[in-house]
């Protein structure tokens, strides 16, 4: 091929021609004369054009298929911000990532939603040297407002709100499609593991008052997560091993000698416990035996487990009773389980070089976190620490779980979001992938504001106060006089439902993470945020439609025939407070904020107090009390109102009653 | 092959009929079948040969081959035994297509078993001899006796009209007797009198009065309905029609679509908006709105417009237009696309009913004659209705998804697409679908939507017809009957829609309606009436075969038209001056015009007459020429209209030696000699444009590759256009407006053009007076 100048020629001839065609079409991009396009440019802005077309019909069959096919509730906020997230990047694109607030208008005069994103947005675009008046900036967003098929218009307020005013024909459908479908989970973009760790009590000692809010809130929160579609598993990680059952088995060995034929009579565990205690704490004898059970425990001797399991099943027994009161479903899983695992969680972490030798101890840093966990023992035993990271690592990769959720009270914060982040460390779990969060919660207080204690300063027992809460509402119910209207079967529904409501609600309904006064009289008082008045706002909702003799087979029927009429402004209020219930739950979801829900449904009750003093559902005559007229669209939100309030009641665990 | 022609010939058929029969695969099978039935019961050789020529005639004429066995069975058990019977045993199976036939109806509609005696024919032959006999006397023998038959037959439905026959020449003999010379003599037409020139001009006359608007229009309808159109099915017989499918729901669907329209005749006009009106469409619009009017029936005018690619908004004002140019008023507008929810309502019910798929075949992969069938054609139900509804979603790309329907069309086309995806707007229904249905299966649908009778539609689409039957049974619904005609074609010209945009974009023609054309706009710009085109159509009439005609056929209905209609005027193309110098120079006179000289109570204008006119340089010739009748320096011409004959003083020339001006005598017509000829002149005349036109291409054919080897547009006429800037026309043409007409006397038709102004008036030539005016 050799002869260079041949080649460099060629070469040179191949340039010369790109400079030329290049030239050329640099002359032509000049001239402005010739604007003709070329035919590919025809052929791509055709193409545009099409894709533009698909996308808009695409866009419309997901519309119509999240409006009319699915059953699943619409958020009507998320699509509100699908809707003007799109407007807004559309008209700010030069903000990476503009803000996107959208709420529900407090005052109806300024419509039914609003959307703020006009200050902030003025704000970062400032930050950037524009300077841009919000109000422009909101009038950008409602002109590149998509076609949409749930807002009727837009008005701009003040220095750039704008408010949006839903179409009355869009709510009024999706509250056909409530009562057609029933109270549906918002669609489920994916299903997931959900973990939720709570209750979580120590064998042979009292559940105190700590584990009553642990409890409700667990239970609770996977309601939630398995209304809306995923898969949980409750985990009660109980506090089943440690040295303490080594004083256990040998004080059980001395007291009970045939424990392992006779089943030994230990009602009392925790003053079994208080005797061991007390010859460990001084009988050197025993103390030593004390850890010589330890040690067979550990090495798993048939007779030592069967001690153990003995002092358990004690412990099961009183916690079943209070689950069996609160309606918990729960799947014990105590640091037992874990033990074999911890070996390998050492082991990991050694070979990983994450461990360092600290005074005898083998602990773990984790970059950023104050203080280390101490996996081993200087004397060769783990700890919390290490129970809950091979916890963790089980539950990542066994369980697969997408989500983690540690239901504790919040002194525990710290110890967790160290795991947490030793977890991450060694690369279990990626957050953006998995979540793990620790739901921590304040502490139970007296009505003198201080640690929730007997009179006698004893801890108060679970079971105590639960019959104390029974006692309490079935005098309630008779001061009503109730007892003279119900039978006994349904007065002590309504006791049992009133009761157990009360403390739940009265633990859901505050923020968890601040502490919380445990008041009987308030949670059983019916006026205010108390489950008591829910359940009465609830029964009475329910009587409606009984009394105007209408059975749930016509209200079925007039579901699919009879239009929600929303034209009055109560019945409008009512309506869009009713299809707020995803959007509620959807923002639990996020911060599992549990008190949410419960400001929802005491919302929902007053809102529809306010319908219905104002308007009639039904028409009696005044003389004989007669049915004169039944305004059915009225019926249905009183159905709506109530179907969703009991899905409500099913979240928080509380269980509604017929009649009270 | 040798048994079948015994057996054909064992029933009497001569052997040349015989193999002739075998030729026509279908009715020798069938023929073949009776025969072989009426053996099994008359043995080989016990068929006859009136039983066989009844055999014969039947499975010849029967449509429905279901009633083979049936008929011949009748025929066999000698239930038929006549002629008359067998027509009228075919009648009745035709209409009644449906299992079960009613024995008893049958036979008693075929009067099977009805036995006419001797007597009774005597009976009857008698009486109606009886009743005309006082004209029989007078006659004789030409006293038409068909006439006698007839009432004979009509009064004894089954008798043999051979007996009749008989009877009647027996019993004519028997009133008359022999015939006599004179009643051998031929009778005498009645006598035709010569006409005079005179009688012939007044009867001419007579057409032209008659021939307004309304009677031109009731002759076209009437010469139509001579053609086929006069054989079609009566609103709900639509099963009588030849190659009409008939279901189990046929009858009750009929009856439903009966109560709807009360009988109504509906036809419908069917342009798809894609593009300009021309002559071919005349006739579908001519024959669709007059067999409706015809016959006290709707017209719908529906725009087919299912390609939303194609469409434009001006080609739907322009076609309703043309529609009420011509004429006729639509029942309703209406649109497919305003079906196009039902239309996706029945797609999916044709899914479930099994007869579609959706198929993922590319484009290309179908085009061709033996295109691979669809792997997808037998996928679940439940799935193509999944896939049908993602089409609609948007959710697969162009051309990646199509419904097609289970059938096998006439040409062997498997399977036709039903709806594709198109991502383009519609400019009725605007973003709101993705996929439109095709002609094949819109276009059956939305006929049955409208119920209509008849839906006439071109032979192209006889392809198709069987695809119509097809679907529209397929779903249950009312399937019309569709029948096709001949395509109009006209030589000399083109009218695709591509070749015109191709003559526009060459700047061969100015525009979609430059008068060279024969798109409808064009021929309005040209000053063709509608009035012309219907009779044109008319005139062409209704065939199944295709029919190419000669433009001036066209050009001669026009002329029909404005003979009647377009005023004289007197217009000098080519002008010469002329001063009459025995005038005096300041004298002007009004000369009566009449706007129809065969009719002068149709009015008259006046135009002026002074010492200066004009006339055509033609109209003169310096040296005189043998048989040449107009001016010449010895040869006086008379000036039309004017009462003045005049003769050459001087003939003026300009340098070139070109004649520029003559000066004349004149004298008033009365007293001079009677000149050879009249010509036509115009005196202070308005100054004119004028643009004649000839065909726009040399060859009859100029699509023809064999004709025109180079394509039509190396055919172009270069004289087609011929723009005389400045004719010189008289001043009744004065405020003229667009598209009136006018007869310039000796020149030709005329029409205002649109891009006439105020200032200048210009006319387009529409024809010339006589076909060929290459006389001198």
């Amino acid at each position: 091929m050799g002869d260079p100048v041949t080649d460099y020629t060629a070469r040179l001839q191949q340039q010369e021609r790109e400079i030329q065609s290049l030239s050329a079409e640099i002359e032509s991009l000049k001239n402005p004369q010739d604007l003709s396009s070329s035919p590919r440019l025809d052929e791509l802005r055709e193409e545009n054009a099409k894709l533009k077309y698909r996308l808009n019909i695409l866009k419309r069959s997901l519309q119509e298929e999240r409006t009319y096919c699915s059953k699943s509730m619409m958020n009507i906020n998320q699509r509100l911000q699908e809707v003007f997230g799109e407007a807004i990047r559309a008209s700010c694109p030069e903000l990476d990532n503009p803000p996107l607030a959208v709420t529900p208008n407090q005052q109806a005069k300024f419509g039914d939603y609003q959307c703020n994103s006009a200050m902030a947005m003025a704000q970062m675009l400032k930050a950037k040297g524009i300077k841009v008046n919000p109000r422009e900036i909101a009038e950008k967003i409602v002109q590149n407002l998509p076609d949409n098929e749930l807002t009727q218009k837009t008005e701009i307020a003040g220095p750039g709100f704008i408010n949006i005013h839903l179409k009355r024909s869009f709510v009024s459908k999706l509250l056909s499609n409530l009562l057609i479908n029933g109270v549906q989970p918002p669609p489920l973009a994916s299903k997931k593991r959900v973990v939720v760790d709570f209750s979580s009590p120590n064998i042979a000692k009292e559940m105190h008052v700590g584990h009553l809010r642990s409890t409700i809130i667990g239970e609770s929160m996977s309601r939630l997560f398995e209304f809306l579609g995923h898969d949980v598993l409750r985990l009660n990680h109980v506090g089943d091993w440690g040295t303490q059952f080594g004083m256990l088995i040998a004080h059980l060995q001395d007291k009970f000698p045939d424990y392992l034929t006779v089943s030994p009579p230990i009602s009392d565990l925790q003053a079994f416990y208080k005797e061991s205690k007390k010859r460990f704490d001084e009988e050197e004898d025993f103390k030593k035996r004390a850890y010589q059970c330890v040690v067979r425990l550990q090495s798993k001797e048939p007779d030592f487990i069967k001690a153990w399991n003995l002092i358990c099943d004690v412990s099961r027994r009183e916690f079943q009773k209070v689950y069996d009161c609160l309606d918990i479903q729960i799947i014990e899983r105590g640091e037992s389980f874990y033990q074999e695992m911890m070996t390998e969680v050492v082991k990991e972490f050694e070979e990983k070089g994450l461990l360092q030798l600290d005074e005898g101890r083998k602990v773990v840093f984790v970059p950023g976190q104050p203080i280390p966990l101490t996996v081993v023992k200087s004397d060769g035993g783990y700890t919390y620490d290490t129970s809950d990271l091979a916890a963790i690592r089980q539950r990542i990769f066994d369980e697969k779980a997408d989500v983690i959720i540690y239901v504790t009270d919040s002194g525990q914060g710290t110890h967790f979001q160290v795991v947490f982040a030793a977890a991450q460390m060694i690369g279990w779990y990626d957050p953006q992938v998995t979540r793990v969060e620790h739901a921590g919660f304040g502490v139970v207080l007296g009505e003198d504001k201080k640690k929730f204690k007997t009179r006698s300063g004893d801890t108060v027992r679970l079971m105590d106060l639960l019959e104390e809460g029974l006692k309490r509402s079935m005098d309630k119910l008779k001061e009503k006089e109730r007892d003279k209207v119900l039978s006994q079967e349904e007065l002590i529904k309504a006791q049992r439902s009133v009761a157990f409501g009360c403390i739940k609600y009265a633990d859901l309904s505050h923020n968890r993470i601040n502490d919380y006064v445990f008041s009987f009289d308030k949670m059983l008082d019916d006026r205010g945020n108390t489950a008591a008045y829910l359940l009465y706002a609830f029964t009475r909702i329910r009587s409606i439609a009984r009394l105007a003799n209408i059975d749930e087979a016509t209200l079925r029927k007039a579901a699919e025939t009879t239009e929600v009429i929303l034209d009055h402004d109560k019945e409008w209020k009512l309506g869009k407070c009713i299809l707020r219930f995803p959007e509620i739950l959807q923002k639990i979801l996020d911060d599992l904020l549990l008190h949410t829900l419960c400001d929802y449904l005491y919302e929902l009750a007053t809102t529809f107090t306010e319908f219905y003093d104002s308007c009639y559902c039904v028409e009696k005559d005044r003389q004989t009390g007669e049915v004169v007229k039944v305004n059915m669209w009225r019926m249905l939100l009183c159905e709506a109102t109530a179907a969703v309030m009991a899905k409500g009641f099913d979240i928080l665990g509380i269980n509604p009653v017929q009649r009270m | 092959m040798a048994d079948t022609l015994t057996l054909f010939t064992s029933i009497g058929l001569s052997e040349q009929k015989a193999k002739e029969t075998m030729k026509n695969e279908a009715l020798s099978s069938a023929l073949k079948e009776a025969v072989t039935q009426a053996q099994r019961v008359h043995g080989a050789s016990g068929v006859d040969k009136a039983m066989g020529t009844l055999l014969y005639n039947m499975a010849s004429r029967l449509k429905d081959a279901k009633r083979l066995a049936f008929l011949a069975d009748s025929i066999v058990q000698r239930k038929i035994c006549t002629e008359l019977q067998l027509a009228a045993a075919l009648d009745f199976v035709k209409s009644h297509p449906q299992d079960p036939i009613n024995q008893k109806e049958f036979e008693e509609a075929c009067g099977v078993g009805v036995v006419i005696t001797p007597e009774q024919i005597e009976d009857a032959v008698e009486s109606v001899i009886k009743k005309h006999k006082e004209q029989l006397l007078k006659e004789r023998y030409h006293f038409n006796m068909g006439l006698l038959m007839g009432e004979a037959r009509s009064a004894l439905k089954w008798a043999d009209g051979k007996v009749i026959k008989n009877e009647v020449d027996m019993q004519v003999l028997h009133l008359l007797g022999p015939k006599t010379e004179a009643d051998l003599e031929k009778k005498p037409k009645p006598q035709k009198a010569k006409v005079t020139e005179n009688e012939v001009k007044a009867k001419k006359e007579e057409v032209a009065v008659n021939g307004e608007v309304s009677t031109g229009e009731v002759k076209s309808l009437m010469e139509q309905l001579r053609g086929e159109a006069l054989k079609f099915h009566k609103p709900g017989e639509n099963f009588k029609t030849e190659g009409y499918v008939v279901t189990p729901n046929t009858m009750s669907l009929l009856k439903k679509h009966l109560d709807l329209t009360g009988g109504q005749i509906r036809t419908r006009f069917p342009p798809e908006p894609n593009g300009i009106l021309h002559i071919g469409h005349a006739k579908a619009i001519n024959f669709n709105f007059g067999y409706a009017k015809a016959n006290n029936g709707i017209c719908f005018l529906r725009y087919d417009d299912t390609n939303p690619e194609k469409e434009e908004e001006k080609y739907f004002t322009a076609i309703k237009d043309m529609v009420e140019w011509l004429g006729y008023k639509p029942y309703a507008v209406t649109h497919a696309s305003d079906n196009f929810q039902q239309l996706y309502d029945l797609a999916v019910d044709l899914i479930r009913r099994g007869h579609a798929y959706v198929c993922h075949q590319r484009g290309e992969e179908l085009k061709g004659h033996n295109a691979p069938p669809s792997p997808w054609r037998d996928r679940p139900i439940e799935e193509s209705l999944v896939l049908f509804e993602r089409m609609k979603k948007g959710l697969f790309a162009e051309g990646e998804a199509t419904l097609r329907m289970k059938m096998v069309m006439e040409d062997g086309k498997m399977d036709p697409v039903a709806y594709r995806i198109k991502y383009t707007p519609h400019h009725r229904t605007g973003d709101e679908w993705c996929i439109y249905p095709t002609y094949d299966y819109t276009h059956c649908l939305c006929d049955s939507i409208e119920n209509i009778t008849h839906s006439l539609c071109t032979k192209e689409f006889q392809a198709r017809r069987s695809s119509y039957y097809w679907l529209c049974n397929a779903l249950d619904v009312y399937c019309p009957v569709q029948w096709e005609y001949g395509r109009l074609n006209l030589t000399y010209t083109v009218v695709s829609k591509r070749k015109i945009i191709k003559l526009v974009e060459t700047g061969v023609v100015r525009d979609w309606d430059d008068p060279r054309l024969f798109t409808l706009t064009a021929l309005r710009r040209r000053g063709f009436p509608p009035e012309a085109i219907n009779n044109f159509c008319a005139r062409v009439g209704v065939t199944v075969s295709q029919t190419t005609t000669e433009p001036h056929l066209l050009e001669s209905c026009v002329r029909d038209v404005l003979n009647d209609t377009a005023p004289r005027a007197m217009a000098v193309l080519e002008p010469l001056k002329v001063t009459i110098t025995n005038l005096p120079e300041d004298s002007q006179s009004d000369v009566r015009v009449p706007d129809f000289p065969a009719n002068e109570a149709k009015g008259s204008h006046m135009v002026p007459f002074t010492c200066t006119i004009f006339i055509e340089q033609s109209d003169f010739r310096e040296v005189m020429e043998k048989g040449y009748k107009r001016l010449t320096p010895e040869q006086p011409v008379g000036l039309r209209h004017a009462g003045y004959v005049i003769s050459v003083q001087k003939v003026i020339k300009d340098a070139q030696g070109n004649v520029v001006e003559l000066e004349v005598n004149c004298c008033r017509s009365e007293t001079a000699e009677k000149p050879k000829a009249f010509i036509h002149w115009v005196s202070k005349p308005l100054t004119c444009e004028v643009r004649l036109y000839e065909r726009l291409f040399l060859h009859k054919h100029p699509e023809d590759p064999s004709e025109v080897p180079n394509g039509f547009l190396s055919d172009i006429n270069p004289n087609s256009l011929q723009v005389i800037s400045s004719a010189l026309v008289d001043t009744s043409v004065k405020g003229a407006k667009v598209f009136d007409k006018f007869q310039f006397e000796r020149v030709g038709y005329f029409s205002l053009d649109p891009d006439s102004t105020a200032d200048k008036l210009i006319f387009n030539r529409t024809v010339t007076l006589k076909e060929d005016p290459g006389k001198i």
